[in-house]
């Protein structure tokens, strides 16, 4: 059964990878174009000691063989770097403030979400529930840039871009959550309303359980379903919040290089980039698939 | 039919809010010009990166182009963008998850299949590719827009149509010899349409959003055309000297979104009555 | 609650430390660079930003002093013969690698070898071009020992010319002339640029470089004079906002570059910490001759005579930018620049002229002339062209604008795919390195493939000599000769926009930016 998933991935992963590389090698224009012409000579050489020569198909699989051995090849913009180089040095950024982002929404949304369902329709959830839909409409491209100019400019607080301190992170994380927090405090809400109503929940209030008990133990395993299932495009979409976050911020992680790289036709540094991304996500979407499993009984008795 | 439509736009008071706001924001898209007297290329070499006063209501930006003006046509072209790549998704998406759902077997599996495949892609990689490759115009934007987010609607199309593939008038078409496409775009799509269009509706204000990170990161749409992305995105390089340059656009598309998700969450609860509504 | 407070007000606290702890260690240098460096391989280098960083840490033949001008550097003195092919450079016997090997002119001759060898594919071996056989060499048509370098003894060096080139010692400011360690390339070949296996004779020596945040450099322990600071820190900006954002917060020392817009209140607020430099550059707008109808000489002077440099750089872009009346820019000194033909005509005239112009060319309110403007991003590019667009527009030409990133933009004007664009052009401070550009062989960077037998005569002649003052001379003919056709249209030289803070001790304003940091001192 697992081992049925793992090949879908492998399978996946294949397609998106050949995809992002047929769509670069379309696109016009190639990584030497500079502010004077090269010598032929010189242009070929370049091109050789890149392998820029061989047909396309052939450097397909020059570079899928080397991404088995792990070696995702030079970079063309920083010549002195490999791609492997660079992504070593950006992804724990990157990381770092994808995985506190996401604690941020999680941690946000569950309890405005919670907090709302507890007494729906009331001035509460009226209350959260319009907080919410203003942070679903304010994207990271809007929080960022306010961010900056109210908390580092206009108040002094925290710094205005850069790494060094975790008060450097402070604003990337929460601007990046925003949205996702309130997305999960919507499914969360809906979720936690409809189980609150389940019959065994009115079960174990009739016998008299605490409250907060009831909450954890039997509402909240049924309500984290939704939000199992939506992790996968919550992966997808922090991935995005932090490539507009580093860009603000002037944070050194690889979602620049991504744009950055596919403007300059870096090839090689692009595909790193997508590489690892696709391969976070796929591996993301097969963990929050496997916890689904686990958590609702109703599929497995099928399964 | 308007009973429904009145009743979600004007239901409650945070409804007809964001109705009014949208018409208002709607209907300066339209005018922009004559309202306000200045072209959107106009430049006012007067007045350069100027605080609103009353010639310049919403102030003037750094090359001295009226802010007001380029909103409104930023507005435009924004929603046009965001309407032209939701009637592409639904040209795609509708047929596709209609066919998948009708034929099911081995094709439903199979189309279903990729669409989990295409939806595991992280979309700001595909896009960005295909706006790098085609080049940066609008044009572009729209196909590379509209190639993502049909995804959805092909899933929410399959599953109405698996609830109706084996209802009566469909089972009777079928006795009567019909062939599966004269079912499929007769019986099956009218009946879809529905709710395909509810969703079509909830995905214009992501796909505003889309455009507008893509503006942002300057890969969308150029220079001298402005969508609130655009805008945005010159905002924030002036934002200490002229703050209305940011705030002003994103106002704008705040509650433009806003809106456009209030109304369209009111549209599909009206419509789905599976949902609960707590 | 109270335990969150403690940690939001440790969190402040560090945000607020920071700073002052690196102010505070004078030892060390925090300087912001307008962007990252693409290589550090001195051989292989393209950018500006390359050479800032290059220059701390190797040193050429000659080198910039303090306020950017040309002083003896590895060389101690040259002298050229009498037919000015051939340079003696002769070696400061205490120059050193940073593994204490003597540098020797053994290893010049390998380094310009290396330049020059197509193997190595370096964008810019054609700045040693002027070296004999250089050029065919690098066409593959040639040996590499055929280049005209030669180590006379370990302390003697010697340059053989193709055609005479005053202006050598000038050319060798470049990275492109510096040194590298053969003992350490033939070890570990291309690997020789990481900090691990570093090597370099300059003041200081590259101890780690993490992209996107820093590149540090420690002193090196067998250069003289040793330099003040100890390490030197080198910033790549995303942004000029980015740049602007950390120099005010205090953690840089010196940005190169910050936002435009902020040059107003800059000049009020921060007067003493501003640097306004003229730079000796050009930028200009090409016309492309292959294409009609800017292939017809009166359409070019149309264009040409009625764009008011002055109005783009003190009205529109108000960023300090020079505007200028010549091809070649007015900090080229012993040099009579000749104006252009226009110059000084009121501008009513000028656009009356520029009318009748166009409708001899066949152009008129019912044809009026359509053209697209292509420039590269940039806010002041915009403005300046956004005002350039309305300049034409008032004499009835229609202006499409056309923006593209700068590697895209250079790449169309190399393959002549534009009909107007704005080009720009960093340069020395001899006149033929910018009218070089209008010579029909110059090759791609003639972008709008401007040809004219009198002017290529007049260039061509003017390469032969060996004395300065004939050359320029013959120089300013091709110039005034060039220019009657209008195949360019000179707007403005720029001017670099940096902030230092005011303890930072000698920095020098120069009009080719050069600020080694080893003259630095806090």
């Amino acid at each position: 059964m697992i081992l049925r998933r793992l090949s879908v991935l492998a399978v996946t992963f294949l397609a998106i990878v050949t995809l992002i590389f047929g769509l670069l090698r379309l696109a016009p224009g190639g990584p030497f174009d500079g502010e004077r012409a090269l010598p032929p000579e010189i242009e070929a050489n370049l091109r050789a000691a890149y392998h820029l020569d061989e047909p396309v198909p052939r450097q397909y699989l020059r570079w899928l063989g080397n991404l088995l051995e792990g070696d995702l090849g030079p970079s063309f913009s920083q010549k002195d770097f490999s791609v492997n180089d660079l992504i070593a040095e950006g992804l724990p950024v990157s990381l770092t403030i994808g995985v506190l982002a996401l604690i941020i929404a999680l941690f946000i949304g569950v309890i405005a979400g919670t907090t709302a369902a507890r007494h729906p329709g009331g001035m509460i959830d009226g209350l959260i529930m319009s907080v919410v839909s203003l942070g679903l409409a304010i994207p990271g491209i809007i929080a960022a840039p306010v961010a900056v100019l109210v908390f580092a400019i206009l108040l002094q607080w925290l710094p205005a871009s850069g790494i060094g301190s975790p008060a450097h992170y402070i604003m990337p994380c929460v601007t990046a959550a925003l949205p996702y927090a309130a997305a999960i405090a919507r499914l969360v809400r809906g979720a936690v309303a409809e189980s609150l109503l389940e019959p065994h929940v009115l079960t174990a209030r009739s016998k008299g359980l605490p409250e907060l008990r009831i909450l954890w133990r039997h509402v909240m395993p049924l309500a984290a379903l939704p939000v199992v299932s939506y992790l996968g495009p919550l992966a997808a979409g922090l991935l995005t919040g932090t490539v507009v976050v580093e860009t603000v911020f002037d944070l050194p992680g690889i979602g620049r290089y991504f744009v950055q790289a596919a403007l300059n036709r870096d090839y090689t540094l692009v595909m790193g980039v997508a590489v690892v991304y696709a391969g976070m996500i796929l591996i993301f979407n097969f963990l929050a698939d496997l916890t689904y499993r686990v958590l609702d009984p109703r599929i497995r008795a099928l399964a | 039919m308007s009973r429904r439509l009145k009743q979600i736009c004007c239901g409650s008071a945070v409804a007809m809010a964001a109705s009014v706001l949208l018409l208002c924001i709607v209907l300066l898209t339209l005018t922009s010009t004559s309202v306000s007297g200045f072209n959107a290329e106009d430049v006012d070499w007067e007045s350069l990166e100027t605080p609103p006063d009353d010639r310049h209501w919403f102030g003037t930006d750094l090359v001295g182009r009226d802010l007001f003006t380029r909103i409104a046509e930023g507005g435009r072209l924004s929603l046009s963008i965001a309407l032209l790549a939701t009637g592409i998704s639904v040209l795609i998406g509708v047929p596709y998850g209609a066919i998948a759902g009708y034929i099911g077997g081995r094709t439903d599996q199979l189309m279903m299949r990729l669409v989990d495949t295409l939806y595991a892609l992280p979309f700001v990689l595909v896009v960005i590719l295909i706006v790098v490759v085609v080049g940066r115009n609008t044009w572009a934007l729209f196909a590379g827009l509209g190639a993502v987010y049909w995804l959805d609607i092909a899933r929410i199309v399959r599953g109405q149509t698996l609830r109706i593939r084996n209802a009566n008038f469909i089972l009777a078409a079928r006795a009567l010899g019909a062939t599966t496409p004269w079912i499929v775009f007769r019986h099956i799509l009218p009946n879809v349409a529905g709710p395909a269009l509810v969703y079509a509706t909830l995905t214009v204000p992501g796909i505003i959003l889309a455009e507008s990170f893509l503006s942002f990161l300057g890969l969308g749409v150029q220079e001298p055309d402005a969508s609130w992305g655009v805008l945005i995105a010159d905002g924030t390089t002036t934002m200490e000297s002229a703050p209305w340059t940011l705030l002003f656009p994103a106002t704008f598309l705040a509650i433009t979104v806003w809106s456009l998700n209030l109304l369209g969450d009111r549209l599909r609860d009206a419509y789905d009555p599976a949902r609960v509504r707590a | 609650m109270s335990s969150r407070l403690l940690c939001l007000s440790l969190l402040l606290c560090n945000a607020i430390m920071t700073p002052l702890v690196k102010a505070a260690d004078g030892k060390v240098l925090h300087l912001g660079l307008a962007g990252e460096p693409a290589t550090l391989d001195p051989h292989r280098y393209n950018l500006r930003i390359e050479e800032a960083v290059l220059g701390d840490l190797f040193l050429g033949l000659t080198t910039f002093s303090a306020d950017g001008k040309l002083m003896p550097g590895a060389a101690l003195k040259w002298d050229v013969s009498e037919d000015g092919l051939t340079w003696t450079f002769y070696l400061d016997p205490k120059g050193r690698w940073s593994d204490g090997k003597a540098v020797t002119a053994k290893d010049f001759v390998y380094s310009f070898r290396r330049l020059i060898n197509p193997e190595t594919a370096a964008s810019l071996a054609y700045f040693m071009y002027p070296l004999r056989n250089a050029e065919a060499i690098a066409n593959g048509q040639l040996k590499v020992d055929e280049l005209g370098v030669r180590a006379v003894d370990d302390l003697a060096l010697e340059l053989t010319l193709a055609l005479p080139y005053p202006h050598l010692p000038e050319r060798l400011l470049y990275p492109t002339a510096y040194p590298v360690p053969a003992h350490v390339i033939d070890k570990v070949g291309d690997a020789w640029v990481k900090p691990q296996n570093w090597v370099s004779n300059g003041a200081y020596l590259l101890r780690d470089w993490k992209p996107q945040q820093h590149l540090e450099l420690a002193r090196n322990p067998h250069f003289e004079p040793k330099p003040a600071a100890l390490q030197v820190f080198h910033y790549p900006a995303a942004n000029t906002q980015n740049a602007w954002n950390r120099f005010r917060a205090g953690t840089l020392d010196a940005i190169a570059a910050f936002p435009a817009n902020e040059l107003a209140t800059i000049r009020t607020e921060r007067a003493a910490e501003l640097h306004l430099a003229p730079q000796l550059s050009m930028i200009y707008l090409v016309f492309n001759t292959r294409k009609a109808p800017f292939s017809d000489p009166r359409v070019r002077e149309a264009l040409a005579i009625v764009v008011e440099p002055a109005t783009l750089t003190d009205k529109v872009m108000k960023s300090g930018d020079i505007p200028v009346g010549s091809f070649v820019p007015p900090m080229v000194a012993d040099y009579t620049h000749p104006a252009l033909s226009h110059a000084g005509q009121p501008l009513g005239d000028r656009q009356r002229r520029a009318r009748a112009l166009l409708t001899s060319a066949g152009f008129g309110p019912a044809n009026p002339l359509e053209l697209t403007l292509r420039y590269a991003t940039g806010t002041d590019a915009k403005r300046a062209n956004l005002a350039t667009a309305a300049f034409w527009q008032q004499i009835g030409v229609r202006v499409e604008l056309h923006q593209s990133e700068l590697k895209v933009h250079y790449a169309d004007l190399r393959q002549g795919n534009f009909d107007v664009a704005q080009a720009g052009w960093l340069g020395e401070s001899n006149p033929e390195h910018y009218l070089g550009l209008l010579h029909s062989r110059a090759g791609d960077t003639n972008y709008g493939a401007f040809a004219d037998q009198a002017v290529d005569a007049l260039i061509d002649d003017a390469r032969r000599q060996k004395d300065i003052a004939a050359r320029h001379r013959l120089l300013a003919e091709a110039e005034t000769a060039a220019m009657k056709h209008y195949p360019v249209m000179p707007l403005f030289a720029l001017t670099s926009r940096r902030l230092v803070r005011a303890e930072l001790r000698g920095w020098h304003d120069n009009p080719r930016d050069a600020h080694p940091a080893r003259f630095l001192v806090r």
